[in-house]
């Protein structure tokens, strides 16, 4: 690859005169424009080496380093992601973290006491929970964005608190009152949430996305779903059937049973791991195809299938190596979803303005970030 | 002196601007070509941030100004020159060489391994003592009506046989000189089938079914042993304390604590708790079988209730009594070897 040569500045400059030539080809093609592709310059080796350092350290600080240790992962990450030839920036402060961890460690160890010693209040704990988890999810969004920046200029999240109690605690309050059908627009109102509400630098993204779209996604998961459930009822009875002629024994019946269930059991992993492969490609692919930053348009072409033979091949040498092959599984997939999202731009990617933001106070500082969103970048 | 290329940054705009950068001992300098940036700022003032893989490093400059550079070597050089990062520097160094990377994995299986055999049970130990009784009992009845609700039905055994069972059960109690007070529940669970369970404040339930499996007394008072030795040692507490710890320690490893519910976090899991309950077994067996030893009766009866109630569960593995199949010969096993070296 190209990459270790691009971010040389000598060689970023014929760059921006390409996309002068692309402007003045735009008048005849209004749609087309300069196609950047993200590039993953990440490798499994290294990955693996931060990963036991960050494994053994954490242990050995017992659980302390788990700061440092995310904030080295997600550095790796981001610096190995680049853009037209330059690197994306994660730069949220350890300490930060260590706060967040602290706290979340505390309700734990709350929630622990609590369910030993008054356990007639444990409703209450989780009632708490979902009370702030849109207050969690908010500040975590704003967190992730504010401590991440491409040539130098950082992102941002505008959403408010509000829409978060909306989206996060309202919708979900309203799925057993409208008997599921909201569930599509649910996930519409999450993804719509964040992709309407980023920005770089100044520049707000837009999302034209629309609910009917999800409606599509979740109506095939839906068939898929019952006709699973169908056809593993129809397959199971047969099977008790067959044995009942064939067995005399009770034990071996038994223990055909126990068999049974282990290959319905990895069946069912097999299609809800598609399920979700599925979701997860059709909604990314979506949601970047209708947000547009300014001018400036994102393409995703993300495959079911790939991704599919990804996860799974993931999983398999993750059990074959008893966990050792996590951060090769990490790398390869993140690679594919890297690099198949591109950017579509007539304009030069030099043009972006910094916004300019008053510090947060301590108190916004503390990472409210135990729920790993799989936003992409 | 230090030279070398790199991209600039403003932090105004996203425009990227080539420049070479110099350092002459104390001031880092910027240059463009086109000489429209013209930078001196001492190295003090400026921050290199810790690197990562093989990236281009980015050093921090006043007023939010920033450059990138692919020249690994000189910016590992000017770091040595600011002489700051050294934890992160040390950790980097970790990072990149694979036999330091061995001895970290080597390192933290040794951790992993010493503190789930002897810290977490140590820990749980010593929870335990200092959970007051009240606790415990409130605990214990909450279970018990759980258990009412799910698997139990009323004891349809006669009066007589109840309380010959409880005669029985407080001629052991009395010869162990327990420390606690102890409440035997008869249950009927066709679901469950024999079984006997001991609740942390001193309740024992034994099912109907598992006192028609006994051939004789002896055989129940080998239960009854066995279950009053869960009491005694504070089996229940620990093993839920040490439920905490394998949680704590799943959940430092695996980074964050939801990953706990996945699939990933439950194997483990499950194998480390199946090694404590096991643990447990064979000490409350060692219990039951040297008062049985002390009855002058030798373990055979544990033996043989063992034996009939792995005969009685064929294929599946019930919890509490059979925590495993493959695990019942090896407890019978060790009966028969605690038997053997009582003999004068
Ligand atoms: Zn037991």
């Amino acid at each position: 690859m190209a990459t270790e040569t691009l971010h040389l500045p000598t060689q970023s400059l014929p760059v921006a005169s390409d996309q002068k030539m692309a402007v003045s080809s735009r008048a005849n093609a209004p749609q087309s424009g300069n196609i950047h592709p993200f590039e993953f310059t990440g490798s499994a080796g290294e990955y693996f080496r931060i990963w036991m350092v960050n494994l053994f350290l954490t242990i050995v600080t017992g659980g302390i380093y788990a700061a440092w240790a995310k904030v080295r992962t997600r550095r790796y990450l981001y610096t190995h992601t680049r853009l037209d030839g330059q690197a994306f920036e994660y730069t949220a402060k350890p300490t930060a973290i260590l706060k967040g961890n602290l706290i979340v460690g505390a309700g734990v160890v709350l929630y622990f006491l609590i369910d030993l010693y008054w356990p007639t209040y444990n409703l209450i704990t989780i009632l708490a929970l979902y009370l702030v988890m849109p207050l969690l999810i908010y500040k975590s969004l704003r967190f992730n964005t504010r401590y991440s920046s491409f040539r130098n200029i950082r992102f941002q999240f505008m959403g408010s608190l509000k829409e978060s109690y909306k989206t996060y605690l309202g919708l979900p309050l309203l799925i057993p009152l409208t008997l599921g059908i909201i569930i599509p627009y649910w996930a519409y109102r999450r993804k719509k949430y964040f992709f309407d509400n980023m920005a770089f630098g100044v520049s707000g993204a837009t999302f034209k996305g629309a609910a009917g779209h999800f409606y599509k996604i979740y109506g095939l998961i839906l068939i898929l779903a019952v006709s699973l459930v169908f056809l593993y009822m129809i397959g199971f009875g047969l099977l008790i059937s067959q044995l009942q002629g064939t067995m005399k024994s009770m034990d071996g019946f038994g223990t055909s049973i126990v068999y049974a269930i282990m290959i319905g059991y990895f069946l069912v992993l097999l299609v809800i791991t598609f399920m979700q492969q599925y979701l997860y490609v059709r909604e990314n692919n979506y949601c970047w195809n209708e947000t547009n930053l300014g001018e400036l348009r994102f393409q995703s072409s993300l495959k079911v299938g790939k991704l599919l033979v990804i996860r799974l091949t993931n999983l398999l040498a993750i059990v074959v190596s008893l966990g050792l092959l996590i951060p090769w599984a990490k790398i390869r997939r993140t690679r594919y979803i890297l690099e198949n999202l591109n950017i579509i731009t007539s304009s030069s990617l030099d043009e972006f303005t910094a916004a300019i933001e008053p510090d947060e106070s301590a108190l916004g500082e503390v990472a409210a970030d135990f729920f790993d969103f799989e936003v992409g970048l | 002196m230090i030279r070398f290329q790199a991209t600039y940054f403003d932090g105004q705009t996203s425009k990227a601007q080539a420049v070479v950068v110099g350092y002459d001992g104390q001031h880092l300098s910027l240059h463009s070509a086109d000489g429209n940036i013209q930078l001196r700022y001492f190295l003090k003032e400026c921050v290199i941030t810790p690197a990562s893989g093989h990236a281009p490093r980015i050093i921090k400059l006043p007023d939010n100004q920033q450059f990138e550079s692919g020249d690994l070597n000189a910016v590992a050089a000017l770091e040595v020159e600011a002489g700051g990062n050294r934890g992160m520097r040390a950790v980097h160094w970790l990072e990149s060489h694979w036999k330091p990377v061995a001895g970290c994995l080597a390192g933290a299986m040794l951790c992993v391994w010493a503190f789930i055999v002897h810290a977490i049970p140590f820990l749980a130990e010593k929870a335990a003592d200092a959970i007051p009784p009240e606790i415990t009992r409130t605990v214990s009845h909450k279970t018990l009506s759980v258990l009412d609700k799910r698997f139990f039905e009323p004891s349809e055994l006669s009066a007589e046989k109840k309380t010959d069972i409880q005669n029985l059960f407080q001629t052991i109690a009395d010869a162990l000189q327990v420390d606690f007070q102890y409440q035997l529940a008869f249950r009927r669970s066709p679901q469950i089938g024999p079984n006997a369970f001991a609740l942390p404040a001193g309740i024992i339930v034994i099912t109907d079914e598992i006192v028609e499996l006994a051939a004789n007394e002896r055989e129940l008072a080998s239960i009854l042993a066995h279950e009053i030795a869960h009491v005694e040692k504070r089996h229940g507490l620990r093993s839920m304390l040490q439920h905490a710890g394998v949680f704590f320690v799943v959940s430092v490893l695996a980074g964050d604590i939801t990953s706990i519910t996945s699939t990933a976090g439950t194997l483990p899991t499950i194998l480390v708790e199946s090694g404590y309950s096991r643990r447990f077994e064979t000490e409350a067996d060692e219990f039951a079988g040297r008062f049985l030893i002390g009855q002058g009766w030798g373990t055979q009866p544990l033996q043989d209730m063992l034996q009939r109630l792995a005969a009685s569960h064929p294929d599946f593995p019930s919890l509490t009594w059979l925590s495993s199949h493959p695990d019942i010969q090896q407890r019978i096993e060790n009966l028969r070897k605690l038997e053997h070296s009582h003999i004068p």
